[in-house]
């Protein structure tokens, strides 16, 4: 999860300082590869993620309630026409809806959760100005019978109307507003900075109120000062929480399951398990050449031709053409042009993931 | 759109299916607002209640005063009182500074109304198309000169472009008040990605109050032919040019131009850098279209004194803020934010705070009115035993007030406040009078501010300390708040440098100076008196030289230098000496005064807590220093340590810090299992274990933690943080570190 990827050699310069410290101090860099660790399936990992047993539990569970000293407060800020920035260690996401459905039971609240992969901001703006539109009209029926220059439906309308709408400044009472919550602002599906120009502007709308968590430490970044000081009007909360990142984990990579070895045997196992024995047959071949062969650029097509027909593999070259364009559909396997000018046809995985690949498709 | 979520009465960490299914959607509602229909009827009722009986229910409420008095300044019902008095206070602060930012501006926009109409009318010159022209839906092809775009640069000094916003909203409905048509488009627009389309919705949306997907040029000149008068001109704002795409607004120019005579525009582009900006922004053909015209807005540290003088100096709402607020608001301005913005933003975070920390804030309201303080507060449902109690007990009664104030009843309120009021509009009085001083020698007021709200300097100052102004040590008292102290030394402080300039000060400004200090000391008549008194010495001793100018002035001068050079030196030395006893006396900053906490905030490290979040620091301590915040018996014993007790990702960070840029995973996770398996393993052996223990089976003994378990926690919750990069496809076997040192 990184704010700033991209240029690494953007990044040496800074840090060829820290690294030369580092050299310097503590002799050789460790060489000791992440394959040694006997890492666990991807599946079983989060399976146990919901079963490891919290640490302190307790005394965490009396952090997160001493905040709740803190609710009236915020209610107060938010009322004073402030957004709410929660950050520190931990998921913040139960305390902040436990502080919406406790404390700001006079206003509708709309959660966003920012963890997600995609969400459509303008289907949530649409939501709100039409829960906005209905708290006017049972407003309105109460008092007078204004109406509003914006009708229903909402769905066809434009962004620029909807924040419009939201931001009519002719409603009597000030003090109505619709919250809406976003865990993890900066999250992935948000990150954007269209996305961050839609929430600054809806936060900035006078009928809405924003409470908002972070818990990258470069968020900051996705703001300039027109969005932090005019627009989200943040007030900071320090509130760490300690809790397990459950629900906001769920979408990232894991670093261990993720090892390029583990993971690129696992798909390609996949898809050769789809295939038919004799194009496994094939592939194993070809795997098995690699193998012996590790200086080569990879195995010549005739020989490979020659290799399978002699197993009964396949009768024909055109059999054989039909097997390689499926590998290299899947990208099982490549064509290298050899140094003497022969196409060889090689297998884009290390040997260790190969070796592991072969034992899978042999069970 | 899934129905409201039911609310949980208590906080834990586990999930109901409930709410599990809603964690997965991208958004949900969690509730409707309740209808508060229901709630207010009784606080109308109650109030109406207590303002029939007023008087005689006063005894009975004394009875159980005790009782309530722990949770009566939280009841909903204070703090909602609270909250209407900052409503009215910060609004009151909003439009004062609203106003103020507009007067600077004044000028500025009368020269550009001006131009604007000047330029409209050269437009007209140039041809005046036929109806039927007009509305065609091409633009009008004739020479090279009428295809000038008037353009107005407004030089905003300023970087920063959040602060000029404002000016242009302002600007823009200046010059609608005037007649023309006015838009305002920003770099938001300007956008290679929605290109010159997007500029066109945007004006239409602004001209014509509708949104067409199919935005045109011709759509925007046919309504300006039919919206009734062609005697007005269309005025297009664009806020911040150097942030457009220059592409963009080259094309957007282009077309202008093109039109110029169906729609009469004139162009107004906020430059924060320099007049060269255009030239290096936009393409060639666009520029020669251009017909600049060059107008200046006044600098951040004008615009800065000026809001400090009206809202904090002359408090337009009897709020106030303390020494160390103040410096740090300051500091923060100078050196770190830079932006009147951020400082506004500031001084809204402090009055929010202190309207909501302070239970008797809410008599600020009735500070500017000459209203019965108490009998308000009545109306509000606050019985005065209670109020008083709270007032009485605010250290700065307990401090100064109580030798001063003998007899503790309803009064003594009353009359504190009425006196604190009397001395805020003294010690303002004398600031404005050394900032008048100062203003030659540019000291700004927000310096001269903070160091007059010093309490320390002014208990050094005090007659009975002997200490006058020359050893006064200006704003460096010792705790003073981090980051930057006062670039002051003893003896250099703003004060005494205004004191100092007035010294040398010649003749006509000081008349001039004097002048500023009649109007400003109307109220005070002690001090009005000296200075009229000192004005009337200058007077005489110019008086030949009234209404001659500078210039003559000073040849006279130096040809009656010898003669003359005493008398002038003893009238600013009056006048210098007048300026000290004001400075001595009556300069008395807020927090020496007794009850001060009602109307000013002080808690310094609150407002920069909420002011600048500091998520790269905070999060790594939190990580680091688990132990103390949660405060976990097991672990806080054993201050370096790092124990499997301990938060696993807290584990796992502070085992990066062992590494460089590049954690190795495999000697980074070695080392994290073998803390965490410790835990166990002592519990049977007490014997180390060496690091090779991978090769053991952790699932054959049942009471260690699981493979699976152990590597869950690594790493993704520092990923979330943003603490880590992944390993890269170069680099598979490592993770990189982000953040070094806090």
């Amino acid at each position: 999860m990184d704010i700033n990827d991209g240029e690494e050699e953007d990044f040496e310069f800074s840090r060829n300082y820290f690294l030369a410290k580092e050299l310097a101090g503590s002799g050789k860099k460790s060489t000791r590869k992440i394959s040694d660790i006997n890492v666990v399936d991807e599946q079983e990992l989060r399976a146990a993620a919901a079963n490891i047993e919290l640490k302190h539990e307790k005394e965490i569970n009396s952090l997160v309630n001493s905040y709740k000293s803190l609710y009236p407060k915020w209610v107060f800020e938010l009322r004073c026409g402030f957004g709410l920035l929660m950050y520190g260690f931990g998921s913040k996401k139960v305390l902040i809806e436990d502080f919406a459905s406790t404390a700001l039971t006079e206003y509708s609240v709309v959660v966003i959760n920012g963890y997600l992969q995609s969400i459509n901001l303008k289907q949530v703006v649409i939501a709100l100005a039409e829960i906005w539109w209905e708290e006017l009209k049972t407003k309105r029926r109460t008092s007078s019978g204004v109406s509003s220059k914006f009708q229903q439906p909402f769905n066809s309308q434009s962004m620029d109307d909807l924040l419009a709408f939201l931001h009519e400044s002719d409603v009597e009472e000030n003090d109505s507003f619709v919250c809406i919550v976003v865990h993890n602002i900066d999250g992935p599906g948000l990150r954007d900075s269209e996305s961050q120009q839609y929430l600054a502007r809806l936060a900035s709308c006078s009928h809405i109120r924003i409470v908002a968590s972070i818990d990258n430490v470069n968020a900051p970044l996705l703001w300039d000062k027109k969005m932090v000081h005019t627009q989200f009007n943040w007030f900071w909360y320090h509130v760490p929480t300690f809790a397990p990142y459950n629900v906001e984990g769920i979408f990232f990579p894991l670093i261990l399951a993720h090892s390029s070895t583990a993971q690129s045997a696992k798909t390609a196992a996949i898809v050769l398990q789809s295939l038919t024995p004799n194009a496994q047959s094939v592939f194993k071949i070809l795997a098995e050449y690699q193998l012996s062969h590790p200086d080569e650029e990879g195995m010549p097509v005739d020989a490979l031709y020659t290799t399978a027909r002699e197993r009964f593999l396949v009768s024909s070259q055109v059999t054989l053409n039909s097997h390689l364009t499926e590998f290299k559909d899947h990208e099982l396997v490549k064509t290298r042009r050899h140094s003497d000018g022969q196409d060889c046809l090689h297998i884009p995985l290390a040997a260790d993931a190969l070796e592991k690949l072969l034992s899978e498709i042999n069970q | 759109m899934a129905p409201s979520a039911t609310a949980s009465e208590s906080l834990s960490p586990s999930t109901t299916l409930d709410t599990t299914e809603n964690n997965l959607q991208p958004f949900f509602v969690l509730h409707r607002a309740r209808s508060r229909k229901s709630e207010k009827k009784p606080t109308g009722t109650w109030k109406t209640r207590r303002r029939i009986d007023l008087s005689p229910s006063l005894p009975k409420n004394g009875e159980n005063l005790d009782a309530e008095k722990a949770e009566a300044w939280d009841d909903c019902r204070h703090v909602s009182i609270r909250m209407e008095a900052f409503d009215d206070v910060w609004s009151k602060i909003k439009s004062t500074i609203k106003d103020v930012l507009r007067d600077i501006n004044t000028n500025v926009f009368n020269e550009i109304h001006h131009w604007v109409r000047e330029s409209f009318n050269m437009i007209t010159s140039f041809a005046t198309p036929t109806f039927p022209e007009a509305t065609g839906s091409f633009p009008i092809v004739t020479d090279a000169a009428s295809k000038q775009l008037f353009t107005g640069l407004v030089l905003t000094k300023n970087m920063e472009f959040v602060d000029d916003l404002l000016t242009f909203e302002e600007l823009g409905s200046y010059l609608r008040s005037q007649g023309c048509h006015v838009a305002n488009l920003s770099s938001m627009e300007f956008s290679v990605k929605n290109g010159i389309g997007g500029c066109l919705r945007s004006l239409l949306r602004q001209f014509l109050m509708v949104t067409l997907d199919a935005a045109d040029v011709s759509i925007l000149a046919t309504w300006y032919r039919e919206q009734g008068s062609c005697n007005n001109p269309v005025v297009i704002i664009i806020e911040d040019m150097e942030r457009c795409s220059g592409s963009v607004l080259s094309d957007f120019i282009l077309m202008l131009s093109e039109w110029v005579l169906k729609i009469p525009v004139v162009l107004i582009m906020g430059v924060a850098t320099t007049l060269d900006a255009p030239k290096s922004i936009l393409q060639s053909n666009a520029l020669h279209h251009l017909c600049p015209c060059k107008f200046i807005l006044g600098t951040p540290p004008e615009r800065m004194d000026a809001v400090v003088e009206a809202v904090l100096v002359k408090q337009c709402s009897g709020f106030g803020i303390s020494h160390k607020v103040a410096v740090f608001m300051r500091n923060y301005f100078v050196s770190q934010d830079g932006t009147i913005t951020s400082f506004i933003r500031a001084l809204k975070i402090v009055c929010a705070q202190h309207f909501f920390m302070e239970p008797l804030s809410f008599m600020l309201c009735f500070l500017l009115g000459d209203d019965n303080l108490m009998l308000q507060g009545e109306k509000y449902g606050l019985s005065p035993e209670m109020m008083l109690k709270h007032a009485l007990n605010l250290p700065s009664y307990q401090s100064y007030g109580r030798n001063k104030i003998a007899k503790q009843h309803g009064e003594t309120l009353v009359n504190g406040l009425a006196e604190l009021k009397k001395l805020q509009c003294q010690w303002s009085i004398v600031i404005l009078c050394l900032y008048e001083a100062g203003k030659c020698d540019k000291v700004t007021l927000l310096d001269l501010f903070c160091e007059a709200l010093d309490p320390e300097s002014f208990k050094s100052r005090a007659p009975d300390n002997g200490g006058g102004l020359e050893n006064d040590s200006g704003v460096s008292s010792s705790d003073c708040y981090n980051h930057q102290q006062y670039h002051t030394t003893p003896n250099s402080g703003f004060i005494c440098q205004a004191v100092k300039k007035l010294r040398d000060l010649p003749a006509v400004q000081l008349r001039k100076l004097l002048k500023g200090w009649e109007k400003y000391t109307m109220n005070v008549p002690q001090i009005h008196d000296k200075v009229k008194k000192l004005l009337s010495e200058v007077k005489f001793e110019d008086g030949k030289s009234l209404g001659q100018d500078l210039s003559t002035i000073s040849k006279r001068h130096a040809s009656r230098k010898h003669l003359k050079i005493e008398d002038s030196k003893a009238v600013n030395e009056k006048a210098a000496k007048l300026l000290e006893s004001m400075v001595r006396n009556y300069m008395q900053p807020l927090e020496c005064v007794p009850f001060h906490e009602i109307v000013c905030f002080k808690n310094v490290n609150a407002l920069q807590t909420a002011l600048i979040g500091d998520p790269r620091r905070r999060i790594q301590v939190d990580l680091l220093d688990v132990r103390n915040i949660i405060r976990c018996s097991c672990c806080i014993s054993s201050s370096n340590t790092l124990l499997p007790s301990m938060h696993d990702s807290s584990i796992m960070y502070t085992l990066a810090q062992e590494h460089g840029d590049l954690i190795n995973l495999h000697d980074w996770y070695q080392s994290f299992k073998s803390i965490v398996i410790c835990l166990s393993n002592k519990g049977k052996h007490g014997s180390n274990y060496s690091p090779s223990l991978k090769k053991r089976k952790a699932t054959t003994e049942p009471a260690k933690p699981s493979e699976a378990s152990i590597q869950y926690p690594i790493v993704t919750e520092l990923q979330i943080t943003g603490l880590l990069r992944m390993p890269s496809k170069r680099r598979p076997d490592y993770v990189q570190r982000v953040a070094f040192g806090l």
